[in-house]
């Protein structure tokens, strides 16, 4: 989960969120030689005493700014364009889950073999047991089973919303009158946070969303649970 | 126990050169292929300036081979391992039934009674 100060991103719990991380890894290397290449060229500049003020043209220079930043542009791309696709792929997925966005809390509903449905409020602060995190705890996770390809409907009652978890690569807006469709698969089993992220009125920083991934036989036990509860 | 979270160097304020795999070889790569390329180049022509932009570019292309390099190889890696943990997971689920890989029909064993 994120930390005071952080800089970066998350560590990754899906594959998705990996190979973004990687390519970041990638697009910033490439930025910091630009910054070295433009840092060079200006002190090169400040620094030396030719000077010339009737030049009119250079061949040579303006075929290296042309070509130097289209082949960049194109290492950039690859990759980019590989992930776009990547995180297109039809997953085939074991579970759907509904995620619906109210002001101001999230509602979750499993419909694929019972009828599960619950809400999600955000935990006050003064309702926070030791070691819990402010603005982050929710009364009741979603809880998926690891390691299975997933499918997120979103969508929302009232307002946009958007169900967005950083770890795992996955942010989706939240539409009234429209479902969108997200898939992820969890790599590791752990408890990932996110954040309502589209302005939806007054507590649109007070309706988090918290994933828990345990292991389907966990998952077993608290779908019963639950709907033993309700 | 509070775990102590290590700030990384960050090159230029950007690059966070010890957390980000291959950055760190990149650059040193790069800055032995920059003191190479100058002074190779300072030897043979005794031009300074010259040499300090050829030490540059040298600087530049090491950097990006060495991290091209390295990025490639991890990927592959990475393809591997992630094929490795499906085909670990997959003999655990499968293994006893139909499906296990394993479970393959010997020739020539007869399919009825003698």
């Amino acid at each position: 989960m994120a930390h005071p100060l952080q800089l970066g991103f998350q560590d990754a719990a899906s594959p998705v969120m990996e190979e973004l991380l990687h390519f970041h890894d990638h697009a910033l290397m490439v930025v910091f030689l630009i910054s070295t290449l433009v840092l060079y060229i200006i002190l090169a500049m400040i620094s030396t005493k030719l000077t010339n003020k009737f030049i009119l043209d250079s061949q040579e220079i303006e075929i290296i700014w042309t070509v130097l930043p289209a082949v960049i542009l194109i290492l950039i791309a690859l990759p980019s364009l590989r992930i776009l696709y990547l995180m297109d792929e039809i997953n085939d997925p074991h579970l759907t889950i509904k995620a619906v966005g109210h002001q101001w809390y999230w509602s979750y509903e499993y419909t694929d073999y019972e009828d599960l449905g619950f809400d999600s409020y955000m935990i006050p602060t003064q309702d926070l047991a030791p070691g819990q995190f402010r603005l982050l705890e929710a009364d009741h996770r979603m809880v998926v089973p690891v390691e299975s390809p997933l499918r997120v409907l979103v969508t929302a009652e009232d307002v946009l919303h958007s169900w967005a978890v950083p770890a795992l690569g996955v942010k989706m807006d939240a539409v009234p009158g429209r479902l969108n469709q997200t898939a992820f698969i969890t790599s590791r089993p752990g408890i990932f946070y996110g954040q309502c992220s589209e302005i939806c009125g007054a507590n649109h920083s007070f309706m988090p969303i918290v994933v828990e991934a345990v292991p389907l036989e966990h998952f077993e036990t608290w779908s019963s649970l639950m709907l033993e509860d309700a | 126990e509070e775990e102590e979270e290590e700030e990384g160097f960050r090159l230029l304020g950007i690059l966070d050169v010890q957390n980000t795999p291959c950055s760190r070889d990149a650059i040193l790569h790069g800055a032995g292929g920059s003191v190479t390329a100058g002074l190779l180049h300072f030897l043979a022509t005794s031009r300074v300036r010259r040499s300090f932009d050829v030490g540059f570019a040298g600087f530049m292309l090491t950097t990006l081979g060495s991290w091209l390099y390295c990025r490639m190889n991890n990927a592959k890696l990475r393809v591997q391992q992630r094929m490795i943990q499906d085909g670990i997971k997959n003999q655990i689920v499968y293994e006893g039934t139909s499906r296990d890989p394993a479970n393959k029909p010997e020739a020539g064993t007869p399919s009825g009674p003698s």
